[in-house]
C-alpha cells in the first residue's frame, strides 16, 4: 500500500501527518499569506493611484537596503563580527548577476541565485581573517576588502566593463523583461520576506544560539561544544549570501551599476542602519532601512539637512544607547519586568536574594557511562612568553568521586583547567580523555566527548537568558545541520521541540522557572553559578571540571554549595574536578588532592594527609622562621 | 627608478602625518578614527572658502581649516567620546562612523558634489631630482612633515603631558599618579589627530588636485596601511610605514599600468593591511603582543 492511498483512505492521518510541518510555523504562514494578500494591490494595474512608478522604484530601493541590512545583521548583530566592507559584497552580487543577464542574456531568476553564490563564496574567503582578528582590527581588514573592491575588482575591464559599468536587465523569460517597477517592487518584497524567513530559522536554531555565543564570549562557545571557526564562517558565507541578493535586487532595480554604486559609504550607511536600529533586532533593522531610504522621499524640503541630522542622530544614539533605539525599548521593558516580578514576588512574601540553601542539581540528562581513569595528563606544560605558567604536570582523575586541585595563587590551577579543556595549547605533555589522546583537538572537540568545564567568571551568555543558556548548553546534543536548521525542517522543529522540553525541565529542577526569559546578566552572581553549573549537567558530561565554584557566594550557600557538590558522585554517579580555595569546602568534599605549586604537582593524596604534608604547608604560609 | 623613490617619499611623508594623527587617537583612546581623513576634507573646504571665494593668502586659508578641524576634534571629543567613557572600543569607532557621515553631509550640504579647486600654496615647476620635479608645494610638504613629525616626537619625549599622552592607555592609573589629567589627553589626542588630518590634507591637496566630498578615501586607506606597518602605537613607526606604504604604491604604479590593473594602489593597501594584521600584528616597529 502506497502512502498515498493512506492519506486517501484516512484524512485525519494525512492531517496528522502535515501537523509538524505546521508547528512553530504558524508565524511564517501568516507572513507569506500576508504577503500574498498585499502584494498584487501593490502592483499598479490594480490600484493605479496608490503608488506612481517611480515611487515604487524608490521603495525597491530601500527594500533592497533592508535585505543589506539584514545581512549585516546577521554578522554584527549576531554573530558580533564587523564589516566596513558590506558594500563590496552587495557588488559582487550586483555584477555576478549583471554579467548573467546583461551580458549573456540569462534570466533574473539565474542571475540573482549565482550573485547570491559568488557571494557568499567572496564573504568565505573575507571570514578567513575574522578566524585570527577581533574587533578593530577585523574592522581594518574589512574596510581595506571593501576599498580594494571599489578601486580595484570592479574596476578590471573584462569583469565589470572597466568605468563603464553593468546594465542590469530584468530579464525573465527568454527576451521578456520584467519592465514594470511595480512588479519589481513586489518581487523585492518577496525577496525580502524569504531573506526574513531564513534569518527566523536562524535564530531559533542552534546556528543562531551559535552565533549569539560568539558574540558574547568565544571561549565559552567553545566549552558548550561550539565549532568557533565553522560557525564564524558560516555566519560570514550566510551573510555573503543575503548581500549577494540585496546587492542583485539593488541592480536590478536602478538597472545599471558600476564601481560607485558600491563604493565605501554605502558600507557606511549598512553600518549605520544596523547599529541605530538596534543591532540584532531583525525587525528594528530593517524598519531602520526602510526609514533610511524612504524618508528623503517623503521630505524632499530638507535640502540635505536629512543627512546632517541623520549622522547627528546616529553618534548620540550610539553614546547614549550602544544597544540602538531597539535595545533602548529592551531595556526598559526589562526593567518593568523586573519591578512587576519584584512586586509579586514581594506581594507572595518570597525570598528575593539569594537564599542559603541552593537548589539540588538533579537535572535529568544522560547518565555517564565511563568507567575507570576518566582523566589523566602526563607532563602537561604551557607557557605564556617567559612565563612557565604549567611545568609538567601529571594528575589522573578517576571515576566517580571529587579530586582537587589547590595551590596558591599563580600556581597554575586555572592553566590546567584550560590546557586539558583545548582553551591554551600545551608546549609540552598529553591529555588523555577516556582512554584517548585528545592533546592535539580543539576545546568544542573535547567538549563534545564529555568534558564540560565551568568558568572563574562565569562561562554563561550572560545576555541570553537562562532558558537559552540551557538551549545554547545542549548545542552537541543537535545533530542537524545548518542547512536543515535554515529550512527549519519538521526533524529539526522536533529536535528543537525535546531541547526547549529539556531545558524547562532543568530549569524547573533548579527551581528557577521565574528566571526562565531573564537575562544571565541579570542574576545574582551566585545564582549564575547555579545555571553554569545547571547547564553543564545538561548537557551529560562524563567529567565537570569546576573552577572556583564557591567564589562570590555567601558563607551560608558556600556551605550549602558543599552538599550539592557532594551529590554529584554521590547521587548523580558524575565525576567532579575541582579548583577552590575555599579550604574547608575542599576538605569535606574531595576524595583526593592534588597541589600544585609553581605549575607542577607539589603533593598529592587524601586530604587530610596533604594538608599535613611539610611542603604544602610551606608554599602556601611560607617558610617557617 | 629613483623617481619613483621621489614620488613615493613625497606622498610617503604625508600618509605618514594621517597615520600619526590615527596612532595618537588610538594611544590615547584604543579607538580607531573612522573620520580622520574626512575631517581634514571639511577643513579643505574652509580653506577653499577664504582663498578661492574671499581672494586671501593661502597660508590665511591654511590657518582657517586647521582652526575648523582643531574646533571639530575638539567638539567630537567633549559631546561623544566622553560621554561614552568606558563603552566597548568598537561602539566608539562606530560612532567616529558616525563622525565620518556628518562631514560627507556638511560636505553635500554647504558645497555640493561640484569638485573644487584649491590653489597652491606656492606656484612654480621646481627643481629636478633624478628626473622628478619636485614642486614647492612638494618641497613645503616636505618640511612641514618634518618640523611637525620632529616637534610633535620632542614635545611627547620631553614634557610630562607628552609622555603621559604616550602611556595613556597602557597604564591610565600611572598617568593619573603623576598628575597629568586622562580627561586632557584625550582632548589633545583627538585635537592633535584632527589638526594633523587638515595639515595632511592641506599638503596632498596640490596632488590631487580637487576637493570633493569623499575624494580623499585613499587617503586614509594609505594613512591606516601606514600606520599599521607602524604597529599601530609607535608614532616613529607610522612615519617609518608611510614611507614604506608611499614608496610600494610609486613602484607599483610605476611597473603595472592602471589600464591593465585598475586601482593597483588599493591592491597595494589590501595586500599591506591584511599582510601585517595575519603575518606580523606587531608592525615593523611596534611592540611585540606579550
Amino acid at each position: 500500500m502506497t502512502g498515498s492511498t493512506v492519506g486517501a483512505a484516512r484524512p485525519s492521518a494525512a492531517l496528522a501527518r502535515l501537523r509538524p510541518l505546521v508547528a512553530g510555523r504558524r508565524g511564517d504562514i501568516l507572513l507569506v499569506t500576508v504577503a500574498f494578500v498585499v502584494l498584487p494591490p501593490l502592483t499598479h494595474h490594480a490600484m493605479p493611484r496608490l503608488l506612481k512608478g517611480s515611487d515604487s522604484l524608490v521603495i525597491a530601493q530601500g527594500v533592497a537596503m533592508a535585505a543589506a541590512a539584514l545581512s549585516l545583521n546577521l554578522l554584527l548583530g549576531y554573530t558580533g563580527q564587523i564589516s566596513l566592507g558590506h558594500a563590496g559584497l552587495l557588488g559582487v552580487g550586483a555584477f555576478t548577476s549583471g554579467i548573467l543577464t546583461g551580458h549573456h542574456g540569462l534570466p533574473m531568476w539565474v542571475g540573482m541565485p549565482a550573485g547570491a553564490a559568488v557571494a557568499a563564496g567572496v564573504a568565505f574567503i573575507l571570514g578567513i581573517p575574522s578566524l585570527r582578528l577581533r574587533g578593530l582590527y577585523l574592522a581594518m581588514a574589512t574596510l581595506a576588502f571593501g576599498y580594494a573592491m571599489e578601486q580595484s575588482v570592479f574596476r578590471f575591464p573584462v569583469l565589470t566593463g572597466g568605468s563603464a559599468g553593468v546594465p542590469l536587465p530584468r530579464r525573465t523569460i527568454g527576451h521578456h523583461l520584467l519592465l514594470d517597477n511595480a512588479q519589481f517592487l513586489a518581487l523585492s518584497l518577496l525577496v525580502l520576506l524569504g531573506l526574513w524567513l531564513l534569518d527566523v530559522n536562524v535564530c531559533r536554531t542552534k546556528v543562531g544560539r551559535a552565533f549569539q555565543a560568539i558574540r558574547q564570549d568565544e571561549a565559552v562557545a567553545q566549552a558548550f561544544g561550539v565549532d568557533v571557526t565553522r560557525y564564524k564562517l558560516l555566519a560570514f558565507t550566510l551573510s555573503g549570501a543575503f548581500a549577494g541578493l540585496a546587492g542583485a535586487l539593488y541592480g536590478h532595480g536602478i538597472g545599471f551599476v558600476n564601481s560607485e554604486t558600491f563604493g565605501f559609504q554605502l558600507s557606511l550607511v549598512l553600518v549605520i542602519i544596523v547599529v541605530v536600529g538596534g543591532a540584532g533586532t531583525r525587525g528594528a533593522v530593517v524598519a531602520a532601512a526602510l526609514f533610511f531610504e524612504l524618508f528623503p522621499l517623503f521630505i524632499k524640503a530638507l535640502h540635505g539637512w536629512d543627512a546632517i541630522v541623520g549622522a547627528m542622530v546616529l553618534m548620540f544614539t550610539i553614546a547614549r544607547h550602544p544597544g540602538g533605539l531597539a535595545g533602548m525599548a529592551r531595556e526598559r521593558a526589562e526593567h518593568r519586568r523586573a519591578r512587576e516580578a519584584r512586586r509579586r514576588a514581594e506581594a507572595a512574601g518570597e525570598e528575593i536574594e539569594d537564599a542559603g540553601k541552593l537548589p539540588s542539581f538533579a537535572i535529568p540528562t544522560q547518565p555517564p557511562r565511563a568507567k575507570g581513569v576518566l582523566l589523566e595528563t602526563s607532563g602537561l606544560s604551557v607557557r605564556f612568553g617567559g612565563l612557565q605558567a604549567l611545568d609538567g604536570a601529571s594528575i589522573r582523575v578517576p571515576s566517580g568521586g571529587i579530586v582537587g586541585l589547590i595551590g596558591p595563587n599563580g600556581a597554575g590551577k586555572s592553566t590546567l583547567f584550560n590546557a586539558v579543556s583545548g582553551h591554551v595549547r600545551a608546549s609540552a605533555g598529553t591529555v588523555q580523555f577516556l582512554g584517548e589522546d585528545v592533546s592535539a583537538l580543539p576545546a568544542h572537540e573535547r567538549a563534545r566527548r564529555g568534558l564540560a568545564r565551568s568558568f572563574q567568571l562565569i562561562g554563561l551568555a550572560k545576555e541570553l537568558s537562562v532558558r537559552e543558556n540551557f538551549l545554547l548548553a545542549q548545542h552537541q546534543l543537535a545533530p542537524y545541520s545548518a542547512g536543515a536548521a535554515l529550512g527549519y525542517t519538521p526533524s529539526v522543529a522536533r529536535v528543537e521541540a525535546s531541547l526547549d522540553e529539556r531545558a524547562r525541565e532543568a530549569i524547573a529542577a533548579l527551581g528557577f522557572e521565574r528566571f526562565t526569559d531573564t537575562p544571565v546578566r541579570n542574576l545574582s552572581h551566585g545564582q549564575q553559578r547555579i545555571v553554569e553549573i545547571g547547564c553543564l549537567l545538561a548537557t551529560g558530561p562524563e567529567l565537570l571540571m569546576l573552577d572556583e565554584p564557591s567564589a562570590g557566594m555567601s558563607p551560608a550557600a558556600a556551605e550549602s554549595l558543599a552538599e550539592r557538590l557532594r551529590d554529584l558522585p554521590d547521587k548523580l554517579g558524575r565525576t567532579v574536578l575541582l579548583i577552590e580555595h575555599n579550604l574547608p569546602l575542599v576538605l569535606g568534599v574531595c576524595d583526593y588532592l592534588y597541589v600544585l605549586h609553581l605549575g607542577s604537582v607539589l603533593a598529592e593524596g587524601k586530604p587530610d594527609a596533604v594538608v599535613r604534608d611539610d611542603a604544602v604547608v610551606r608554599a602556601y604560609l611560607g617558610e617557617a622562621v | 627608478m629613483g623617481r619613483t623613490v621621489v614620488v613615493g617619499i613625497i606622498s610617503g611623508g604625508i600618509y605618514g602625518l594621517m597615520a600619526v594623527g590615527l596612532v595618537l587617537v588610538y594611544k590615547g583612546s584604543r579607538v580607531l578614527n573612522f573620520a580622520q581623513v574626512e575631517v581634514g576634507t571639511l577643513s579643505l573646504y574652509a580653506a577653499w572658502e577664504v582663498t578661492t571665494a574671499h581672494h586671501m593668502p593661502w597660508l590665511a586659508g591654511a590657518a582657517a581649516a586647521v582652526a575648523l578641524a582643531a574646533v571639530i576634534g575638539f567638539l567630537f571629543e567633549r559631546l561623544v567620546v566622553r560621554p561614552m567613557g568606558d563603552a566597548p572600543r568598537m561602539t566608539v569607532a562606530v560612532a567616529t562612523v558616525g563622525l565620518l557621515t556628518m562631514m560627507l553631509a556638511l560636505e553635500a550640504r554647504f558645497f555640493g558634489p561640484a569638485p573644487r579647486l584649491l590653489r597652491p600654496p606656492i606656484a612654480g615647476l621646481g627643481v629636478n631630482i633624478f628626473g622628478v620635479f619636485v614642486s614647492p608645494s612638494q618641497w613645503l610638504s616636505l618640511g612641514v612633515v618634518l618640523v611637525v613629525g620632529v616637534g610633535l616626537a620632542v614635545f611627547l619625549r620631553t614634557t610630562d603631558f607628552g609622555l603621559g599622552v604616550l602611556a595613556a592607555a597602557e597604564d591610565p592609573t600611572a598617568v593619573r599618579l603623576v598628575g597629568v589629567r586622562l580627561s586632557r589627553v584625550s582632548t589633545f589626542v583627538w585635537v592633535a589627530s584632527t589638526v594633523l588630518s587638515a595639515v595632511a590634507a592641506l599638503l596632498i591637496e596640490p596632488t590631487v588636485g580637487v576637493i570633493a566630498p569623499g575624494a580623499l578615501a585613499g587617503l586614509f586607506a594609505s594613512g591606516l596601511a601606514a600606520a599599521l606597518v607602524g604597529g599601530l602605537t609607535s608614532l616613529s613607526g607610522a612615519f617609518v610605514g608611510g614611507l614604506v606604504v608611499g614608496v610600494a604604491e610609486a613602484m607599483v604604479g610605476r611597473y603595472i599600468h592602471s589600464a591593465a590593473v585598475p586601482g593597483v594602489t588599493a591592491l597595494v593597501v589590501l595586500v599591506a593591511i591584511l599582510g601585517v594584521l595575519l603575518v606580523r600584528p606587531a608592525g615593523l616597529l611596534g611592540k611585540a603582543p606579550a
